[in-house]
């Protein structure tokens, strides 16, 4: 919300300069976003000396005029009447932005090049009259700038306020909290009207049929009005803050709710059937068309004001074209009234319609400010509008706003707040905003007092309301600072968070780079992926409100974000790439309301092995590549019994078929590592080979031992023997190796495999492996003959296990 | 005569110090030891000498003779050596051989900072789901339905009953339902709101805290958050407490702090205030207590939060907040 200075001053002197009145409001709550000179746009209009004036060679109504500004002569086109030369004028320069957002550009009139623009009262936004060009007084100098040869000077705030407090959405609102600030009075314009009879009542009437949403309505009649533009100080008060004049009518109403905070409506009092309002909800599907002339469908709980025969507008939001001010207007009935803010909110919701009416009535007006608005419009519209007053008011209040006080405890307000104002000192600060004390006294060692708040603080129910009236007031600042005391007892901190660091960091060991990609997918990622129908994957938690289309659903993996961030940085010529990413995944539940949340670790890893240099040429990294970083990985976090086979057909169809193994722990499958289909390169754009793996970590984390337990260094040397034997390509090294580990018993140490080899001399379709058994005891030095007879039988049992022939 | 001598050696001596490469030796040995040589010229010369003069001195030249042929030798060999050694050594300005190495998200590190300032402080560090009931996520904060407050933060819905969580927030109530007071956590996690531009992501990230004892006081949320800037930043940084408005505190209180950019001079990313808005916190709303069963009378507490991604732009200095989630390589590897 805008205020300006010069419209706050009406209310309250200021004895402080805007940038500290502006520190003193956000300090006492109230945030200011801004301070700016509202006559900035004039910053390039400048006074200028028109040197002579002569006609348009191309349009009999258009003058050119040669405008000294001191430093040098503009020629200027301008068709108003009134120019001649000798006057002063003001000259707008290119670039200058008006009061109505429009931005002057050099430009051609009918042939003639135009180097700035002479301006009106209005144009400038100085005044209302816009016959003719303004005609400056000639004692001011030549090329200053107009805001400064005029002393114009006026300092608008725009306030960021937070939802508790409406009391401050007008300019009495702020006021009052100055006067707090500066403990000076506040002079409150005359809201009252003495009436002599109440005709009024004769003429209309108001029948609320939904209490519950309009509380309370009250009415005001003025006829014989003659509608036109405002005078200029009217305009100038909204100017300021940045609304539009409209007329007369109009433009009262909305001074008057922004100056006291209570927004009011004036119908044509004509256009109302039977001369009446009806306060009513609307019928389910009821078609209405607003002010901004759009028709909008009503639900059935929309509060409507409507007169004797139809609707006239809805409540609190905007009122209907069907009975909106014209210029013909002579009779005002001017509304003001309180609903119901939650009302109010779930129809301006429903419709998607926020006016300065709606943001007001769903914080909450001030129920007790109904009649004071409306006396105040009615009066200015005697004043501004010619018209006369039909006495009377009409205040129905079916249902009081009741206001309770609150019982504030002295001893607990220093406990919360940490400071020790005494209960006067707290009746003070209270009353500095017109909150009523009514009552102070002791109990047991603690004083309390009775305090009720004004009605417009709709935001004070409990004590710790009143408590952080007495920190504001106070000064938060002005709170020393404390320490609490430490707990003593031991700390239970989530294991997994610590787990999760230490992940991080060894996976930067390996080399890759975290990355973090948004939780939204687009839905048509499965389909990318590849996912069958039947994968829960597919089965996506939607977004109601996605704000873009690739982001509508909530992922159920991490792998379509790190081939996007991949495909992004090889578009940025970065090729080779090791990327991770920790984080949620979000799988439907049919257990519970809430989805599953399951964390993977995910990596991607395409282009070089090796980072290229003089060493060594560019080595496309493979599958292994990828493989022996979970293995490294696993070996780090000290897990035991990992085992990679070949994934079963089919389970994984972002992978490239014969190249993706299924990473098993004690036999449950935690992930998988392989690489990335070609078709699923093709759906994400990716123009080279990568490889990924996938870890559950919450699985992951229960299989870490949380100590090591240490083993002793063998003391007896090894013997190392090797074996080569040819098998079926088709077989998993893998089982080969276990093979030898259940029969090893306990003198097999280690099983190391050092080659691989297909293609002749071996025959096709067979490969040969060659590993190096180390044998050793941890009671003797083991010698040839210790282990022949163990070596002899498991290269047997190679062979018949598996088929298996010796070179 | 043996002065004439002395002086030889040390001059040839001298010599042999300066020289720098074989030549010189070769020069050095032609002018004391060659055939037209100082030291030789002095032996032909001794039948010159009075016969009595003629044995010391032809002793002492040999000696001289000696000790100068044994210095040659060495320095000849030094020189061999250092010739050797040069052809066998290596550049060692050529790189090493790459150690890849990768670098934690910048968001991941601040985080770090903030939960480790925050354990030393004694807090526990819990987490929670990130698609929250409404119940969690705002009623139990005291943010009614249909109230304004709710404007505060754009939510994302998935049903009507359940959001994105737009805060951190709802593992106040969380843990205060898990476990009786004293209760001194914070939560690191994403939360999610439907905004995007320079500085809002419709994804970031917050660190919630949440202190709840007996007799804790809003000094003690000066003091704890005071603390925690000063280590997150340094001890200069200044900062303001200044009233404000959350559901489920009371009093609220947002803390600012110098700009670190400007020093409270004024520039774009304070907004020429020379203030930035770091942290909202609060005393925790008695409505809370009531919420999980906790003796409002009895128990106070205070509660805060802060925007990690919003600390990391202003510690790295980073301009768009939108960079942290296009994970370009080379933004990255900065950190």
């Amino acid at each position: 919300m805008k205020v300006s200075l010069s419209w706050l001053k009406d209310y309250i002197a200021i004895n402080m300069d805007a940038a500290d009145l502006a520190d003193a409001l956000t300090m006492v709550g109230l945030e200011v976003e801004s301070v700016a000179d509202r006559y900035d746009y004039l910053g390039s209009v400048v006074v200028g000396s028109i040197e002579d004036v002569s006609p348009h060679p191309n349009a009999d109504k258009l003058k050119i005029c040669r405008v000294n500004t001191g430093d040098q002569i503009s020629s200027v086109v301008c068709g108003a009447p009134n120019v001649e030369t000798g006057m002063l004028v003001p000259l707008a320069k290119p670039g200058t932005v008006f009061p109505d957002g429009s931005e002057l550009k050099k430009s051609v009139i009918r042939g003639v090049s135009s180097e700035g623009m002479l301006c009106s009262d209005a144009e400038l936004g100085l005044g209302i009259d816009s016959s003719g060009i303004k005609a400056l007084d000639l004692s001011l100098k030549v090329g200053d700038r107009l805001a400064d040869a005029l002393g114009l000077y006026d300092i608008v705030l725009e306030f960021d306020l937070t939802p508790n407090r409406p009391d401050c959405l007008s300019v009495i609102g702020i006021a009052r909290e100055i006067a707090a600030i500066q403990k000076t009075p506040l002079n409150y314009p005359d809201y009252t009207i003495e009436d002599k009879a109440n005709a009024i009542h004769n003429i209309s009437s108001v029948k609320i049929e939904a209490p519950d949403h309009c509380p309370r309505y009250s009415a005001r009649l003025v006829e014989k009005v003659k509608v036109e533009a405002s005078p200029f100080w009217l305009q100038d008060r909204l100017l300021s803050i940045g609304l539009r004049p409209i007329n007369n009518i109009v433009d009262i109403t909305n001074f008057v709710m922004m100056e006291t905070g209570q927004p009011l409506h004036a119908f044509d009092f004509d256009f109302l059937a039977e001369n009446r309002i009806v306060v009513r909800t609307a019928a389910e599907g009821e078609r209405f068309v607003t002010l901004d002339e759009k028709e909008r469908t009503l639900g059935a709980e929309m509060l409507m004001i409507c007169d004797g025969a139809q609707a006239v507008g809805i409540g609190g939001v905007m009122g209907g074209l069907n009975s909106e001010i014209e210029t013909t207007t002579t009779r005002v009935l001017i509304e003001g009234a309180y609903f119901n803010p939650v009302s109010i909110r779930r129809t301006s919701k429903k419709l998607g319609l926020g006016t300065d009416a709606s943001h007001r009535f769903e914080r909450g007006v001030d129920p007790q400010g109904t009649v004071r608005a409306v006396n105040r419009a009615a009066k200015l519209m005697v004043e501004l509008g010619g018209g006369s007053l039909v006495e009377g008011i009409i205040d129905e209040y079916p249902k009081p706003q009741t206001l309770n006080s609150v019982d504030l405890s002295v001893r607990r307000t220093h406990r919360l707040l940490g400071i020790t104002p005494d209960a006067g000192q707290i009746k003070n600060l209270l009353e500095s905003i017109e909150f009523k004390v009514e009552n102070m006294r002791s109990e047991d060692v603690d004083e309390r007092l009775t305090v009720v708040p004004p009605t417009f603080r709709v935001d004070i129910s409990r004590p710790e309301d009143l408590m952080e009236e007495v920190a504001r007031l106070s000064g938060y600042n002005n709170i020393p600072t404390t320490f609490p005391a430490m707990p003593a007892e031991g700390r239970t901190s989530d294991h997994s968070l610590g787990l999760r660091n230490r992940i991080k960091r060894l996976m930067n060991g390996f080399g890759f780079t975290e990355a973090i990609t948004y939780s939204f997918a687009s839905e048509r990622t499965g389909d990318r992926l590849r996912l069958k129908d039947q994968d829960a994957r597919r089965n996506y938690l939607h977004i109601l409100n996605p704000l873009t289309e690739d982001q509508t659903v909530m992922r159920t993996s991490l792998v379509p974000g790190l081939i996007e961030a991949a495909v992004y940085n090889i578009a940025h010529q970065v090729k080779n790439l090791k990327l991770f990413e920790i984080g949620k995944t979000y799988i439907k539940s049919d257990r519970q309301n809430l989805p599953l949340e399951p964390e993977i670790l995910a990596a991607l890893w395409t282009g070089s092995r090796n980072d290229t240099s003089w060493h060594q040429g560019e080595i496309p990294c493979d599958f292994y590549d990828i493989k022996g970083c979970v293995e490294a990985l696993i070996r780090a976090l000290k897990i035991d019994n990992v085992r990679f086979t070949k994934i079963p057909d089919e389970t994984c169809e972002y992978t490239r078929p014969g190249h993706t193994a299924q990473i098993l722990i004690a036999g449950l499958q935690v992930g998988i590592a392989g690489e990335i289909h070609p078709l699923v390169r093709d759906n994400f754009d990716l123009k080279q080979t990568a490889f990924i793996f996938e870890l559950e970590l919450d699985k992951i984390m229960s299989l870490i031992p949380s100590d090591a337990a240490s083993r002793p260094i063998p003391r007896f040397p090894a013997i190392y023997r090797d074996i080569t034997i040819i098998i079926d390509r088709g077989i998993e090294t893998q089982t080969v190796l276990q093979a030898v580990d259940d029969i090893g018993e306990n003198l097999v140490e280690r099983l190391h495999l050092f080659d691989v080899f297909e293609g002749n001399p071996i025959a096709a379709g067979k490969k040969s492996i060659s590993f190096r058994v180390t044998y050793r005891s941890s009671t003797k030095t083991l010698e040839d003959d210790d282990v022949n007879d163990l070596h002899r039988a498991i290269t047997d049992k190679l062979l018949n296990a598996f088929g298996a022939t010796l070179p | 005569m043996e002065d004439n001598l002395d002086h030889i050696h040390q001059q040839a001596l001298k010599d042999l110090e300066a020289l720098e490469n074989t030549d010189d030796l070769q020069d050095i040995s032609v002018r004391y030891l060659g055939r037209k040589g100082v030291l030789t010229q002095f032996l032909r010369n001794i039948s010159k000498l009075p016969v009595a003069q003629r044995p010391a001195a032809g002793k002492k030249a040999n000696e001289i003779k000696s000790l100068l042929e044994k210095a040659f030798k060495e320095a000849t060999e030094k020189l061999e050596s250092q010739d050797e050694a040069a052809e066998a050594a290596i550049d060692v300005s050529l790189p090493g051989r790459a150690v890849a190495c990768g670098a934690l998200h910048p968001i991941t590190q601040v985080n770090q900072q903030i939960c480790d300032i925050f354990s030393n402080l004694g807090f526990d560090i819990a987490e929670g789901p990130e698609v929250e009931s409404d119940y969690y996520n705002f009623e139990a904060l005291n943010f009614p339905k249909d109230h304004p407050a709710r404007d505060m933060q754009d939510t994302f819905f998935i049903t009507d009953d359940i959001v994105l969580r737009t805060h951190t927030s709802p593992n106040q109530i969380r843990s205060m339902e898990k476990q009786s007071p004293p209760v001194r956590i914070i939560v690191p996690g994403k939360v999610y709101r439907c905004d995007s531009d320079l500085t809002h992501t419709p994804m970031f990230h917050q660190v919630e805290g949440l202190l709840v004892d007996e007799n804790i006081s809003f000094g003690d949320l000066k003091g704890i958050l005071t603390t925690f800037v000063h280590q997150l930043f340094d001890e200069q940084t200044s900062l303001r407490f200044r009233p404000s408005f959350f559901p489920f505190t009371e009093p609220s209180a947002e803390v600012d702090i110098l700009c670190v950019i400007c020093r409270g001079e004024g520039c774009r990313v304070c907004s020429h205030t020379g203030w930035l808005e770091i942290l909202g916190s609060g005393m925790v709303h008695p409505a809370l207590y009531e919420n999980v069963g906790y003796d409002a009378d009895r128990y106070t507490g205070f509660a805060f939060g802060m925007g990690v991604d919003r600390i990391a732009m202003l510690k790295y200095g980073i301009d768009d907040i939108r960079k942290f989630f296009e994970n370009d390589i080379r933004f990255l590897e900065q950190f």
